[in-house]
């Protein structure tokens, strides 16, 4: 690993003939939001790479610090505005663990369900912001046509497209749309007929296997010592998932692949996350066809104080990795400590190892495949 | 895996059967594919478009080309007088202008909204009649912004440069001939004039990237310089086998040899070549590193503004048009209408009536003048019969853009060096040995041109060959 050197002041690198820093970012359109890299180039050669993070940054945990625990549900989705329902999870869970609520099993597959949807969606956006870098303009007007679809299902449901503020403690905030899960149904039906379309202009197109096959490699070791979790480590040949791991909801009940991909290039990754949509379609079926038809969506709740001294770590396997949620309580219904471990603030930590010594080109088509959101890098 | 032994139940399962609910549909008012994708505007701006475009450029070829010089002779000026040179040669030029602006126009439009139609989208819609008056808003538009450029510039070569691009696009057409008769300087030169033209557009491109004083722009620039430069050679040695095979250069007399059949035919490997060099010669994708949006900014024309952006924009439609013109003059007959025998119309005039000395100034006369063949109405036929492969290359090059991302540089040299150059080589061997044995050459030609077209849509589209596909995970 290059030693990291002062990114403002043009060193003489010893062996370069000339380097060139350039600023790949904050406005940049490759970065997707607000990331600013100083790339060293030798020519189109990557020498070396320093993220610049925290143009982004809200101080979501110290406002969460000072507000009350139902009050902190909306923070958490805009951290992962991508996935925004799949953010609420890990707090909720981990009040729950610190309340001991029970959550009906009629909320846990309503959550589960649209977890994954928010999954599908989630990698819909990757897809066409990927394809995008990679020069291809058309995938990313079909996945968001598709993603659409998805938020318009969850706007039915939850009043909201993005930021649905729909799960909470106890389990969902008001019960769904009566057609909820025939429109899922509808949904993925015409999803299925569309995969094979993606996998053509993507995966599959011997263009796209040019760019990617043997790009970016992340070592195994390396993407563990860093934190980096979620379809780049499994990318990487480590099957780890929280929904495996340690499962939550009604992931118990269902049955599913964890996709690992051995290669640990970009083209891994990506196929990692392709199969990713079809374990999604295979739980959210699943789930669909479990789904207890009656039965209350929340319990009768207590008093959101827990006891003075209780803390807990509760984290979920997002579409970007392992987002976790730390509390620790002092009594008051406000919490003492909130804070928040986030899948892309990881993963951008690995960005050195895999950036220097690669084209300009690759960088971007690095950059693109570890699925960044900068709302949940700076949060 | 052990470690993920499926977990029994840990509650009795209900499987509920949800009923098929065949009245729903997924509900969203704005989705093209689920909502009536507003057929009568896409109609009639196709109609509009292809109508203008090619009413539009016949028209003004055909003032080019007969229009002026009759209207000189009428005037008393004689043909190839010092008189009649002059205000043709001053006067040809800005029609053509006038021809490429229209061309590059309408074409954008036409693009515009032929690539929304792929990507399940409107398209523009807002200007005129379903969108038609688009491209001429922008022009507008860019037209009258400031003429700005940034403080740290090398103001000269700055502002030449766009000019540079867009000339080397447009003295191309100098030569072009569109129907029998119809070109501008019938030089025998003709196909060395198109190379040197088309090399000329680089330096404007790396001038541009070096004077703008831009890191992303230099960067630009470079690839520009790089890419242009190696496609340059397969592209002129494709060109190169047609000269050999028809045995000239110029380019009426090659369009001429091919009345009976195209040069695809017996040329087939240099017409791949000058497809796939041709796209990497007007910077489009898969090729289009010297101005990739998401690596690069904008490359070479990230500081450019106004008008002098709208030259690099109109040099680049004018070239996407020009690229196939070139093509269908050295390949696939120029101006010939296809093998299939279309009647010509004006025959139809010829015939039904007999001509006659006496009706020489009426309408009839006029008429029987105009269609005879030679005329300005065969003439016109034959134009529509160039424009037409031209625009078709066009919409080829239009959908290769909305399906493939592009290359890496040494991706883009590889493919040039290893591959184009030495099956241009080939590809001039055969035409060399059809030029000498005929029936030899063509055999080889189609033996090598079937595997070769195979190879490359399986390469580019991912077409599944019956052999089996390698495992890459």
């Amino acid at each position: 690993m290059t030693a990291v050197l002062n990114p403002t002041a043009l060193e003489t690198v010893e062996g370069r003939t000339d380097e060139m820093l350039i600023n790949l970012g904050p406005q940049h359109p490759a970065t997707h939001g607000v990331l600013k890299v100083v790339l060293g180039v030798d020519g189109e050669r990557v020498t070396r790479a320093i993220p610049h993070i925290g143009f982004l940054h809200r101080n979501h945990e110290k406002l969460e610090e000072v507000r009350t625990y139902s009050m902190c549900i909306p923070y958490t989705d805009r951290m992962d505005y991508v996935s925004g329902m799949q953010n609420e999870l890990p707090l909720c869970l981990a009040v729950e663990d610190m309340l001991g609520i029970e959550v009906p099993e009629r909320s846990k597959y309503i959550r589960t369900i649209l977890f994954e949807l928010s999954r599908i969606a989630s990698h819909l956006v990757w897809i066409g912001t990927y394809m995008l870098d990679l020069g291809a303009i058309t995938p990313f007007l079909y996945a968001f046509r598709d993603r659409e679809l998805i938020l318009d299902i969850i706007e039915k449901t939850a009043g909201a497209r993005l930021l649905p503020n729909y799960f909470t403690f106890g389990g969902v905030r008001r019960d769904h749309h009566p057609a909820m899960l025939e429109d899922i149904l509808e949904f993925l039906k015409f999803f299925e007929t569309k995969l094979p379309e993606y996998e053509a202009l993507t995966i599959d197109a011997p263009v796209f296997q040019a760019r990617t096959v043997g790009v970016g490699v992340l070592d195994p070791q390396v993407a563990l010592n860093h934190g980096v979790t979620g379809p780049n480590l499994r990318g990487s040949g480590i099957p780890w998932d929280l929904r495996k791991d340690e499962p939550y909801d009604a992931y118990p009940f269902v049955d599913f692949e964890v996709c690992v991909e051995l290669g640990c290039d970009a083209y891994s990754r990506s196929r990692a996350r392709f199969r990713e949509f079809y374990e999604s379609i295979k739980i959210i079926r699943q789930a669909i066809a479990q789904y207890p038809k009656v039965g209350p969506t929340l319990p009768k709740l207590p008093r959101l104080k827990p006891v003075a001294g209780v803390e807990r770590y509760r984290a979920v396997e997002i579409s970007r990795g392992q987002l976790g949620v730390y509390l620790i309580s002092d009594g008051t219904e406000k919490p003492f400590r909130a804070k928040h471990r986030s899948p892309s603030f990881c993963t951008l930590q690995a960005l050195q190892d895999m950036f220097v010594g690669s084209k300009f080109s690759d960088a971007i088509a690095i950059l693109g495949s570890i699925d960044i959101v900068l709302g949940e890098v700076d949060r | 895996m052990s470690l993920y032994e499926n977990k029994e139940p840990r509650m009795p399962l209900e499987r509920v059967a949800i009923p098929e609910n065949k009245h729903f549909k997924l509900r969203n008012k704005y989705h093209p594919l689920l909502n009536n994708h507003n057929p009568k505007g896409n109609l009639l701006s196709a109609i509009f478009g292809y109508v203008s475009l090619f009413g539009t450029t016949l028209l003004v070829l055909a003032l080019t080309y007969q229009g002026l010089p009759a209207l000189l002779e009428v005037l008393g000026a004689a043909k190839n007088s010092f008189w009649y040179n002059l205000v043709y040669g001053l006067l040809g030029p800005v029609l053509m202008f006038l021809f490429v602006a229209v061309v590059a126009l309408i074409n954008i439009l036409m693009l515009r909204k032929y690539l929304a139609k792929v990507q399940n989208r409107y398209g523009p819609l807002h200007h005129g009649p379903a969108g038609v008056l688009q491209t001429v808003f922008d022009a507008l538009k860019l037209v009258s912004k400031e003429d700005f450029s940034p403080g740290m510039v090398e103001e000269t070569i700055f502002t030449l440069a766009p000019v540079i691009v867009f000339v080397s696009a447009f003295i191309m057409i100098a030569v072009m001939p569109f129907a029998p008769g119809w070109v501008f300087s019938n030089v025998d030169s003709g196909a060395l004039f198109i190379i040197a033209a088309g090399t000329l557009g680089g330096y404007g491109v790396l001038l541009a990237g070096w004077s703008m004083n831009n890191k992303y722009g230099l960067m630009g620039g470079l690839r520009a310089a790089a890419q242009l430069v190696s496609y340059e050679v397969p592209l002129s040695i494709a060109l190169l086998s047609v000269v050999v095979y028809n045995g000239s250069m110029n380019l009426t007399d090659i369009v001429q040899a091919q009345s009976t059949v195209w040069n695809v035919f017996p040329l087939f490997i240099p017409f791949v070549i000058y497809l796939i060099a041709g796209l990497a010669e007007i910077k489009m994708t898969p090729f289009d590193l010297p101005e990739a949006e998401s690596e690069l900014v904008a490359g070479f024309n990230t500081e450019y503004g106004g008008m002098r952006f709208g030259f690099f924009f109109v040099a680049e439609f004018a070239e996407l048009y020009l690229l196939p013109a070139i093509l269908a003059i050295f390949f696939l007959g120029g101006w010939h209408a296809p093998s299939i025998p279309i009647p010509y119309i004006g025959e139809l005039v010829i015939h039904t009536t007999a001509p006659n000395p006496a009706n020489a100034s009426s309408i009839l006369g006029l008429l029987q003048t105009m269609f005879a063949p030679g005329g300005i109405g065969q003439n016109l036929q034959y134009a529509f019969w160039s424009l037409l492969k031209a625009a078709a290359g066009v919409y080829f090059y239009m959908w290769i853009r909305a399906t493939l991302p592009r290359f890496r540089d040494d991706q883009l040299m590889e493919l040039c060096w290893k591959g184009l150059i030495p099956l241009s080589m080939i590809g001039l061997l055969l035409a060399a040995v059809s030029r000498l044995y005929p029936a030899v050459g063509q055999i080889l030609s189609y033996v090598t041109a079937i595997p070769l077209l195979l190879f490359i849509v399986s390469r580019a589209f991912g077409l599944k060959l019956p052999s089996p596909k390698k495992e890459l995970a």
